[in-house]
């Protein structure tokens, strides 16, 4: 456990005239599992792309089992041990597991022709190794995003097999799926892999890290225990000490603006996956922030959807009312005129036009206000786009930018000042700091604090408990698309999960 | 705050950011502009000249690159706001061949009037773009799927309204002839020097260019392209607008059709065969992507005139229509390559 299998001295990275690493040490150990860090922009990609060959550092060595090593390119780290895992899987959804493990370097018999056989019976022997039972001749397509998380990391060791580099390996997974992870993480390390672990959730690193690094402005700011207290991790990444993630509540709920009773949806068909909500009663009132809780597929996402007319076509039934009228939230447009705006939890992919500038995005949802007899006002947008910098600082302050360029929390904080600019009432808010820096979460936090105090009322999904326990004035729990419990304020994480498993606490 | 109040109403395309940085995005953005400059020297250079005059720049010869560009710059006028929206429309040259055969039958076999005439092409080309546009939007087909049935729909149509036959217009008064003034379609203006076909080419691109660039429907064009599931939750009526657009493709088609008939003084089925390729093309190499979000009309006007003055520099040099063929497919690499080079540098594609 304690011999240094990887180190990096003294690493400097410009790019022009950015200065991405000013000087990083970092070690890791054979069979560790080492956390990195860091906000975005911190450098910990940087310094991973370096470590996996993208880039060449201008200063500084790095070291393999104590011998000097230089990576020109990707493929020379992968010779030297080092592989990397990236959020999006490298996985061809169409293709089945065994052919995924094998692509690129298929085994062949003699005249060329696929060994499927061969390759199906050493992709069950890999799977096996590491206790899980994949049908190998299964469409990655078809398996969970946990599945082929573990596929991807298969597959990534059969070519590199010392260091295994692991970027946000748990944005997208369940909790059960998660807990799956690091067991095979555990496993791995204890055959002298050494992991780098990514990650935004600071509450996963005394699960699963050896230790932690955390990275601000291109240095190191510490390497600590796993255990060290969630303050010091937090003013160790931030670089202050953050008092409170979350913001105070500064005013009570004023009437109430979505009021739903024995609300049932009816799909027009059934959809495989998709939970649908049945006996729903929730109200949520102006000024309110209130969480939906749930394990995976509990409903959360379907029920947000659902009330905005978007996800599977179909009618509710029973009481779905906003201002006390009954709605039919069955359409966009419908859900629109009656004040709900929706924020998915896929912002790259149904939130913003990523190759378009930030100023366009910021008004797509209120281009009608802004062109009187349909003509775009250069004026009306400008004041539009200004209000959207000024209430939600967003860095960098350019317009012009195409938002793809923008960080994981600066582009969330568009996505939603976007839809606050249509002024709706009610805001459906699903993961609303999935893949954000904690710095960026803490002002998504006062923001929307903010807008509750000025009456807007707030509908919460997430899969984050600490998130939902400090945020939120109310937590409804939902399970198999019905709602089972509700709490205020000040409820522990443990009784919010107990409600939600079913278990009894 | 005089960074945040440039709302980027000039730039269409999104690639804003890079405008001061980088050199490759700049050549992009003007590919068009930058190729039909080269074209046009390069024209001069091996220009044959005749007592002491290049031939390429002779104002007869320009108002033939000009005139013999406007039918396909037209549809791909049209084009430009399908592409933006990531979208495809293959009928186009098939819908210009059924409009030329019914613009000339209506007045020789039909006795209808000129201005009935017109207008009821270019209602029938705006139907016919509007009926692709919603069997793609409500069957969720892809655009390339129902354009190509309608390719086949529009010269199966003409086939039978013409009996596959030339429609030969003659002029005169009376019933069985057109107006003489539909001939001026042929003509040119200003002391003979400007067809007549360009002055609609232009003016249609005029036109376009305002729609798409100031208004509210031009927006929703690029919202749609840019990302149409944002599009859709963000409040943009994205089924309708891409009907219009297909709309505006057929309606683009028969104005190309009529100009046709006007210019050639008949209507026949089988013509406008590859021109939706060739508008494809010079929508492309003006720089708007296939792939949607982006694009401009300026950039496609561009375009369209330099394939042009290309085809008409070798044609001068007496070089043969093969290798006419293989100089537009290299310049059509070239610019989907410089855009390609754009992206990945702007770092959005892995």
């Amino acid at each position: 456990m304690t011999s240094p299998l990887l180190t990096m001295n003294g690493v400097v990275k410009r790019f022009g005239g950015v200065h991405a690493l000013r000087g990083v040490d970092f070690e890791l150990r054979v069979g560790e599992i080492h956390a990195l860090l860091g906000e975005n922009g911190a450098g910990k990609s940087t310094l991973m792309n370096i470590l996996s060959g993208v880039h060449a550092p201008d200063e500084g060595t790095i070291t393999i089992d104590g011998a000097p090593v230089h990576f020109a390119n990707p493929r020379e780290a992968q010779a030297a041990g080092i592989a990397t895992i990236f959020q999006e899987l490298d996985l061809v959804p169409g293709l089945d597991v065994a052919a995924n493990l094998f692509l690129g370097r298929e085994l062949v018999k003699p005249g060329g022709f696929l060994d499927v056989a061969r390759m199906r019976e050493e992709a069950r022997t890999r799977l096996t190794a590491i206790e899980l039972d994949i049908d190998v001749e299964r469409p990655v397509g078809e398996l969970s995003i946990g599945h082929r998380q573990v596929v991807a990391i298969v597959k990534a060791l059969s070519y590199a097999s010392r260091v295994l580099i692991m970027d946000e390996p748990t944005a997208a997974l369940t909790v059960s799926e998660v807990d799956r992870l690091f067991t095979i993480m555990r496993k791995l390390s204890a055959t002298g892999v050494g992991i780098i672990y990514i990650s935004h959730r600071l509450e996963e690193v005394p699960q699963v890290a050896d230790r932690v690094t955390v990275m601000r402005d291109g240095r190191v700011a510490g390497t600590t225990a796993p255990d060290a207290p969630q303050a010091e991790l937090v003013s160790l990444l931030v670089g202050r000490p953050l008092e409170d993630l979350y913001p105070k509540r500064t005013r009570t709920a004023g009437r109430r603006l979505l009021h739903l009773k024995d609300a049932r949806f009816h799909p027009a068909r059934a959809s495989a996956g998709w939970q649908v909500p049945q006996n729903v009663s929730l109200d949520v009132h102006e000024g309110e922030i209130v969480g939906l809780a749930g394990v995976m597929g509990a409903g959360r996402t379907e029920l947000l959807s659902a009330l905005y007319g978007t996800g599977l076509a179909g009618r509710w039934a029973g009481t779905v009312e906003v201002d006390d009228r009954p709605v039919r939230l069955e359409s966009i447009r419908a859900a629109r005129r009656a004040g709900v705006a929706l924020v998915t939890d896929d912002r790259r992919g149904s939130g913003l036009m990523l190759r378009t500038a930030v100023g366009r995005n910021l008004v797509m949802s209120v281009l009608r206000r802004i062109s009187p007899r349909g003509f775009m006002s250069i004026a009306r947008e400008a004041a539009a786009v200004a209000r959207s910098f000024g209430q939600f600082d967003i860095r960098p302050r350019n317009a012009a930018m195409p938002v793809g360029a923008l960080s994981g929390g600066n582009q969330q904080k568009v996505v939603l000042a976007k839809e606050i600019l249509g002024n709706p009432r009610l805001l459906l808010l699903d993961e609303p700091t999935r893949g954000v820096d904690v710095g960026a979460k803490a002002e998504i936090y006062a923001r929307l604090r903010d807008l509750a105090s000025q009456g807007l009322g707030i509908l919460v999904a997430s899969s984050e408990m600490p998130e939902l326990i400090g945020l939120c004035d109310r937590i409804v729990v939902l399970r198999e698309g019905r709602n089972v419990a509700e709490f205020e304020r000040g409820v522990d994480e443990h009784t919010v999960l107990a409600a939600a498993t079913g278990k009894a606490s | 705050m005089s960074d945040t109040s440039t709302a980027d109403t000039e730039m269409p395309s999104g690639k804003t950011a890079q405008k001061r940085r980088d050199p490759l995005a700049l050549i992009v953005r003007f590919q068009s502009l930058i190729g039909l400059v080269v074209v046009v020297i390069g024209g001069i250079i091996f220009s044959p000249r005749r007592h002491g005059q290049i031939l390429f720049i002779a104002p007869d010869n320009i108002a033939n690159i000009v005139r013999a560009v406007s039918e396909t710059g037209i549809i791909a006028i049209g084009m430009t706001f399908v592409i933006i929206t990531a979208g495809i429309d293959l009928s186009v040259g098939a819908l210009l061949g059924l409009a030329s055969v019914v613009t000339a039958t209506m007045m020789i076999n039909g006795g209808v009037g000129l201005v009935p005439t017109i207008l009821a092409v270019l209602l029938a080309g705006v139907v016919f773009g509007a009926v692709q546009g919603s069997i793609s939007t409500r069957f969720r087909l892809e655009p390339f799927i129902v354009t190509l049935a309608g390719l086949q729909a529009a010269r199966g149509l003409a086939l039978v309204v013409s009996g596959n036959e030339y429609i030969n217009i003659s002029y005169g008064d009376g019933p069985g002839l057109a107006p003489p003034v539909f001939a001026i379609l042929g003509e040119r203006l200003f002391n003979n020097v400007v067809p007549v076909a360009t002055i609609v080419f232009i003016a249609f691109a005029a036109i376009a260019t305002v729609v798409l660039n100031t208004t509210r429907f031009g927006r929703y064009v690029f919202a749609i392209g840019g990302n149409e599931r944002a599009a859709r939750l963000s409040g943009v009526p994205v089924s309708a607008v891409k009907i219009t657009v297909y709309a505006i493709t057929g309606f683009a088609a028969a104005l190309a059709g009529i100009v046709h008939a006007g210019q050639f003084n008949f209507g026949s089925a089988n013509d406008g065969a590859g021109y939706e390729l060739t508008a494809i093309a010079a929508v492309v190499i003006g720089g708007t992507s296939l792939f949607g979000g982006a694009g401009s009309m300026v950039g496609t006007v561009a375009g369209t005139i330099m394939l042009g003055a290309l085809a008409n520099v070798l044609q001068l040099n007496n070089i043969t229509p093969a290798l006419q063929l293989l100089a537009t497919a290299a310049i059509i690499i070239l610019a989907a390559v410089l855009q390609s080079l754009v992206r990945r540098r702007e770092g959005l594609v892995r």
